[in-house]
């Protein structure tokens, strides 16, 4: 074998080891620069056409974090994160109770019995052009 | 030359390549990383990789709202044991009294305030089980270290401002700063059954410090119904011996709780040995009142007439019309009772309720065993024959004639 065949082989092995790394190289940076170790919470939820919430509903909504009510009081959601320690309250039909530790809330979301001192959150609802209901958190 | 030169580089970057390809290959064996955001933080943990096993600690700290760090510290997002348990908190046991304040601490937690009762961090600091001040007082007085029982030293310094038994602090017990040779042989062979000391080996003696000293009994959990086994960790194992200031450990078995558990040189009606201690001592008794005392026997004032009442007295009850009353906190954390507003319930001397009596429509009381669900009724003293003088109360009377043979 020539020099110049030499040279040419370990030019192509050059090569292909220097493209490898560059490929694996650019994927640890893409998999570094797009993890996100805080990643921000939903916060906008679409809950579909108004219609789907008659009068006299209650809804769960995101696995239970919600819960949108429409009675005679109008329509409205709350937020059913316990505002003690963060628990996720279960409703019933006068309000909602945090099976942690006890704080019991009524339908408005105004705490009832201790140890939250503060409301469950009203986040804003509105109806978008397309006739769906969009919750703010 | 160039020749040379060219292999140099290939060989670099075949190195190169390699080391890539190692550091792909380390990284791909590393677990899949199971990401926990508790709602209380927010904040990604990666905990659970490794400990999804472990059970909840209990229904009031769902990991899904606490995960593990608000607890146990800890590096959250490291995937390397080292690491991730590296700035843990109390080690496996965050309720160790040395750090927690930080773990179970905070105004929402348990340093909350007093008038509410959940100032239970600073109740257990003053309490005379974290303190032992008692203990060291006797031991001093008796060696002649100072001159009465009032108590000037306690496992840790604590200092109580508003203080409602004169005690205002206590300095730390230093066995080695100690003259006579008894007080320095009873800390080193006697401070074992404290809240902040690690117990003696062996399986009687198994139990946790801090907080989780009485409220874990198994494994990772936390619980307010705890078995009498679980205070016989400290209580009932034996006696110290005065003259050689070392512990003596009972040498039986406990298989018959009657017979073999308790002292057998003294007494108990079929109540002390039939119930666990929580069903009659209260909380106050067991943690503290927030105060320091002096001994033992200062902070325990439940009695036989506490439940039963006296030939001239009814036992104290009271009739629950407030949704935010302690006793229906109590029950909720250990739901044996379905109490309801209007219930009459049993209250100490000092209000503490026992939400686990209730005082039935026929005059009598049921009580829910807090362990063992198990329900006992019984009548006050006061409609029975016993003519028990109402001024002397005090347990060995009651046992002179209700005492199990």
């Amino acid at each position: 074998m020539s020099d110049l065949s030499r040279n040419g082989f370990l030019k192509l092995v050059r090569g292909g080891f220097l493209w490898l790394s560059a490929a694996l190289g650019l994927g640890g940076l893409l998999r570094f620069l797009n993890y996100d170790p805080n990643p921000a919470p939903q916060s906008e939820f679409d809950l579909g056409p108004a219609t789907n919430f008659p009068l006299g509903t209650r809804t769960g909504i995101a696995d239970g974090q919600f819960v949108l009510i429409h009675d005679e009081l109008g329509l409205r959601a709350i937020n059913t994160t316990c505002t003690h320690l963060g628990c996720q309250t279960a409703p019933g039909p006068d309000g909602f109770t945090c099976p942690c530790h006890g704080s019991h809330f009524d339908l408005r979301g105004d705490v009832l019995q201790g140890p939250a001192a503060k409301a469950l959150n009203v986040p804003s609802v509105e109806l978008n052009d397309g006739g769906h209901l969009i919750l703010h958190d | 030359m160039n020749y040379l030169m060219n292999k140099l580089i290939t060989f670099a970057a075949g190195f190169l390549l390699l080391s890539l390809a190692l550091a792909w290959w380390l990284d791909a064996r590393q677990p899949l990383a199971v990401e926990m955001i508790p709602s209380l933080s927010g904040q990604p943990e990666y905990c659970l990789t490794c400990h999804a096993d472990l059970s909840e600690i209990s229904s009031s700290h769902p990991v899904e709202v606490f995960g593990c760090v608000s607890c146990h510290g800890g590096e959250r997002l490291a995937l390397d044991a080292d690491l991730a348990h590296s700035t843990m908190r109390g080690g496996a046991n965050p309720s160790d009294l040395s750090v927690v304040e930080s773990s179970c601490g905070g105004s929402n937690c348990h340093s909350g305030s007093e008038a509410e009762g959940r100032d239970h961090i600073q109740r257990v600091m003053t309490s005379i089980q974290s303190t032992y001040a008692g203990a060291i007082a006797s031991i001093r007085y008796t060696f002649g270290a100072q001159l009465d029982l009032n108590p000037i030293f306690g496992i840790k310094p604590i200092i109580d401002a508003q203080t409602r038994t004169g005690i205002t602090a206590l300095g730390a017990f230093d066995p080695a700063s100690e003259s006579h040779p008894s007080i320095q042989q009873f800390g080193e062979n006697c401070l074992t059954c404290h809240l902040n000391a690690d117990p003696l080996e062996g399986s009687a003696y198994a139990r946790q410090t801090g907080c989780a000293a009485c409220h874990s009994t198994a494994g990772h959990t936390f619980t307010t119904a705890i078995p009498y086994t679980q205070c016989n960790t400290c209580h009932n194992r034996g006696n110290y011996d005065l003259r050689t200031m070392n512990f003596v450990e009972r040498g039986d078995q406990p298989v018959k709780r009657i017979d073999d558990y308790y002292q057998p040189i003294a007494q108990f009606t079929q109540c002390e040995y039939t119930l666990d201690c929580v069903d009659c001592h209260t909380r106050k008794e067991a943690m503290g009142d927030g105060d320091i005392h002096a001994n033992q026997k200062d902070i325990e004032y439940v009695q036989c007439k506490t439940c039963h009442g006296t030939p001239t007295e009814a036992p104290l009850t009271k009739t629950l019309t407030d949704p935010d009353e302690l006793a229906f906190r109590l029950a909720l954390l250990n739901p044996v009772v379905d109490l309801q507003i209007g219930d009459t319930i049993l209250i100490s001397e000092q209000g503490e309720p026992f939400w686990n009596v209730r005082h039935l429509p026929d005059g009598s009381f049921e009580m829910v065993g807090k362990v063992t669900r198990q329900y006992f009724t019984f009548r006050p003293v006061m409609e029975s024959g016993c003519t028990q003088s109402g001024e002397d109360q005090s347990s060995a009377y009651c046992h002179g004639c209700h005492a199990v043979e």
